[in-house]
Parts: C-alpha cells; structure tokens; sequence
C-alpha cells in the first residue's frame, strides 16, 4: 500500500484548518476512489435509463449495466447465483427485511432469537422488536472481558435452539472478528437459521458465503467499502428467500396485478419494489473493481500491519483503555479508547483541532456501551488507504490529550 | 495549540478551575442533570433564601463529571444565578437555550460587555454537536428551580 492509492481519493488531499484531513472515521463510511464516483456521473451522463422496464435501447443498456453488478456481486461474495442477490438501501435495510418477512412468517411465542452483546443497533432492534411482538425470548451471548464472544455463554444459548442468531463478522466498537464459520455448524445443528451483519466485516479482507460455514443471510452495505451511500446488499439461500413473503410492495416486485389480488415476481425483483438506486448499484459495482485490483488479501495483510504497528503503541500511552483484544489477529484496524479524565467528546475535539477525524460516541452500539459503563469512547478506525504516518499523528495526539485537559485540584 | 486556542482562555479556567464546586449539606433542593448519550453528568444543590416569600436563589452549587464544556458552562452558570430571583432565573436560562440555539435577537441576557463569561459559551456554536454540553446545566437549574418552586 502506498502513496498512489491515496491519489485515487481526492479527498484525502485536502486540507482542513491548515492541516492535512487524518481521516480515521472508516467504520463509519469510507472515502470513495474517483473511479467510483467516475461510474457514477458516467452512468447519469450517458446511460441514464430506468431499468427492468423499457424496450428501448437505453433501457436495456441500463438494465444490463445494474445486472452486471448483480453478478459481479454473486463472484465477490462466492454466491451461488443471482437469485440470491438482492439489492437494498444498505445493511439495515437488509436486516429489517430480514427480520420483517422471514421473522414475521417463522417466529412464533415462546420461540428463541439470539444475538450478541457486541451487535450494532441495526443488528440488535429488528430482533429484539421482532422478540416482542411475537412475544419470542430475546437471549443476548455475552462477551469474555477482553469483549471476544464468551465460548460459555455460547454454549448457554446454543442449548436454547433459538430459531435465529444474529451475529457480526466483526464488531464496528471493537474491532474483533468473530468465528462464524464455527458458530454457524454448532447452530445449525439445532436448527437455527443464521444472519450475518457484515457492515463492518465486507471492507476488511475476503468475505465469502460459502466459506462462512451453513450461514442463511449476509448483509453489508456498499459505503463502507469505498462504494456510495444508499445501497446495500442482502445474500439469501434461495430456499429459504422463496418462501419468504415480500418486504415492500409495489412495481418491479410484481408479475400480476389484479382488481383484487397480486401475483409477486421471481427472486430477487420480489424483494426489490420500486425503482432502485441504479446509479448507486453502478457505483457499488465499481467499488468491488477496485477493491478486487488492490487485492482483498493485500488489503488484509496491511491492516494487520497497521493493526499490530497501534496496538503496541497505543497500550503504553498511561491511563488510556483499549475496548477489546489488545492481540492484533482475529480484530480489524478499528481502535475505541477511552482516556482516563478526558471525556470522549472533549477528546474528539482535541484530535479534529489536530486535523484528525474520529468518531466519539456510542457508535450505535447502546447494549454494549452501557454494558462496560462507559457512555461514550472514542473510536479511530482505519483504512487500507491510511499511513503508518496517520497512525504516528493519531499516537502522538493521544499523548498529548490528557495533559491538555488537566484540571487544577477543585 | 492550546485548550486555549481552542475553547478560549475563559472557557479554559472555568474547566480548570471551576467556581461553585461542591454540594451544599442541607440544600433547598438537589437536582440531578444527565445526558446518557455522552455521559455528561451534573449535581445541582440549589439553597432558597430561608422564609424567602420572593423565592430568592441564595446559593447554587455543583459537582459533576463530563466534558470541558459542561463543567466550564456549570460553572459560569452558578456565577450568574446567585442571590437571583425565582423568574429572573427561568428567564436567563430560557434566553441563553435560545441564544445557543441561533435566535439571533435574544431578550434577557446580560450586555455582552457585562457579562463576558457567559459571551465566551456562545462560542460553542461553532461546534454544533456540543451545544447540548453547554446547556445541560442550565437544563438541570430550570428543572430544580421548577421542583422547588412547586414544592
């Protein structure tokens, strides 16, 4: 990883109050290479057309540009076919999906959903809402103190044969990668039907369906991997998605319209009612060019570097906490910190006056925030396009913030 | 760069040094003020002038841990209600929420050349997402001064 991928983000060039923008908020959403944004002003200036509807020439070249993502989609996550693939606002959207239509079709009272203490808010309130109103036991899998999954807690909810599990590839808080290859047999073995939140987990290293063991649904979005705002994916075993009734209604997601009924069209148009985000989908497909020309196992090898070189850093600096593992295998570039006497927000300030953007927060993540007493921490998260000289500024700064905002004594 | 150069030399020494701190032992009211989303957190100790019929504000006092700030603003914001009265609070406090808010011509504040704490917490609003720091403890005074006027 060098300097010339930086050229590709003309953003990170610029410069913000007199310094040059740090840009450590990742997690958050990612910068987009021109290429991408390229695609994207290409497509509105010269292919612009609705797609799926048209017999126009336009129409089909449209149509044909927005399917080719489809199955550029179906090679990047090792899908099986294009049935499979449908395309959402982003991973929220997906998960609501997920939890509205197969949820509503297949929990009933008394049933088990289970999730994980580490989850996203998008992938905690579809299930807990579900839960309750299906009056269905919402069981939480609690985390081991270095904030990994705790292997007995597991086994408690294992035993439980819940109908769900919701877990993430890797937590946006903490940065830890979970073993869901693992998880999914010793669920499935009990009949559970798994969902994998990869928000976080698609833009670091390679994520394959097929290699994360029986899993039922994925879920990511195309922001967070360079890609725009607005889109997502959600990958579902076919089986499975052909049984479940439709998520929206409308046009697309139709083959037959009657005074008093409907007939719904085939997989994937019938979770995909209205016109898309086609330029979005476009944008989407050349984010997965270019992340595939840097390599996803380059782009891996990096941030473990990049990981190891912070993390041992990062620990000596005196009285700062590092959320999660400080063992830089099994976790992403995705560092929470809280510093003794300088609260998040105030911190935050410190580093954006330094010209390094972080996010201080909760990180949509209230369960386990409030879980470890600490109601805000600051979170750097870093990137493939990101410098060992980031990490330095981010390093030095962190030395820095606690004798900038020492109090005298009361 | 300095905590100064960017929060000011005001705001600075209200943090570092903040007035008012600590709890009154036999306060007229305690009130607490929390914002769960940052963690600020404030504790009003509110003394009212004994047998006062005019509901005098004889003593304000807080402790409390959040950011910078909170605890400068808390901290100007005892300075000016001391020895205040009842309304007179209400309507300082009602006018410096609009005032961070953005209403540009804001009645009940003190002239800025009078009052040059209180101008240098207006500076906040260059960071949008901390103004609800600042407001907090004022926040927290309009509910115990309301709790101890009901009561």
């Amino acid at each position: 990883m060098n300097e010339l991928i930086r050229r590709d983000f003309p953003i990170l060039s610029r410069v913000i109050d007199g310094k040059p923008l740090c840009y450590l908020d990742n997690a958050a959403t990612s910068q987009r290479p021109k290429k991408v944004v390229d695609a994207i002003s290409k497509f509105y200036l010269e292919t612009n057309a609705n797609v799926h509807r048209g017999v126009y020439h336009l129409s089909q070249e449209a149509t044909d540009a927005f399917e080719s993502v489809r199955s550029k989609v179906v090679r990047f996550l090792g899908a099986s076919s294009e049935r499979e693939i449908i395309f959402t606002k982003g991973t929220t959207e997906a998960i609501n999906l997920i939890a509205s239509s197969f949820g509503e079709s297949n929990i009933q009272a008394g049933d088990v959903i289970a999730v994980t203490r580490m989850e996203h808010h998008a992938n905690f309130v579809p299930w807990q809402q579900l839960a309750k109103r299906k009056g269905a036991r919402f069981e939480i899998i609690e985390l081991t103190p270095e904030l990994r999954l705790d292997p007995k807690d597991v086994d408690r909810v294992l035993a439980l044969k819940p109908k769900v599990l919701a877990v993430s590839l890797l937590s946006n808080v903490t940065g830890v990668t979970n073993p869901i290859a693992s998880l999914a047999s010793r669920f499935k073995m009990v009949g559970t039907t798994i969902v994998v939140d990869a928000a976080q987990g698609i833009a670091h290293g390679e994520v394959f369906v097929d290699r994360l063991g029986p899993i039922d649904f994925l879920a990511f979005s195309a922001h967070k991997l360079c890609g725009p705002t607005g889109v997502g994916v959600l990958w579902g075993r076919e089986a499975i998605l052909d049984k479940m009734p439709p998520y929206q209604v409308g046009g697309n997601m139709i083959t037959h319209v009657s005074d008093l009924d409907s007939e719904w069209n085939e997989l994937p148009h019938k979770f995909e009612a209205g016109t898309p985000d086609i330029a979005g989908v476009i944008g989407l497909g050349a984010a997965i060019d270019y992340i595939e020309t840097q390599g996803r196992t380059r782009i891996n090898e990096y941030e473990e570097k990049i990981t190891e070189y912070v993390i041992q850093q990062i620990i000596e600096i005196p009285g700062l906490r590092l959320l999660g593992p400080k063992d830089p295998h099994h976790r992403a570039p995705i560092f929470s910190v809280a510093i003794d006497g300088v609260h998040a927000h105030d911190l935050a300030t410190f580093l954006d006056m330094e010209g390094i953007s972080v996010r201080a927060g909760h990180h949509c993540a209230h369960p386990l925030m409030f879980r470890l007493g600490l109601p805000a921490t600051c979170r750097a998260s870093f990137s493939f396009y990101n410098t060992f000289e980031e990490a330095d500024q981010l390093i030095r700064a962190l030395k820095a913030a606690p004798v900038f905002f020492a109090r005298k004594k009361k | 760069m300095s905590y100064r150069d960017v929060f000011g030399e005001i705001l600075a020494d209200h943090h570092e040094s903040p007035r008012n701190w600590g709890l009154i032992t036999d306060p007229t009211r305690t009130e607490n003020g929390f914002n769960p989303l940052c963690g600020d957190k404030i504790t009003l100790t509110l003394k009212l002038k004994d047998g006062s019929s005019d509901e005098t504000l004889e003593k304000c006092t807080f402790e409390g841990e959040g950011c910078s700030i909170c605890m400068a603003s808390a901290s100007i914001m005892t300075e000016m209600v001391q020895g205040k009265h009842y309304s007179e609070i209400l309507k300082l406090i009602e006018a410096f929420r609009e005032k961070m808010q953005g209403v540009e011509a804001v009645e009940g504040l003190p002239s800025d050349d009078a009052a040059e704490d209180i101008v240098a917490l207006y500076g906040i609003k260059r960071f949008p997402v901390r103004i609800k720091c600042a407001l907090l403890p004022w926040t927290t005074l309009k509910k115990g001064m309301g709790a101890a006027h009901a009561g």
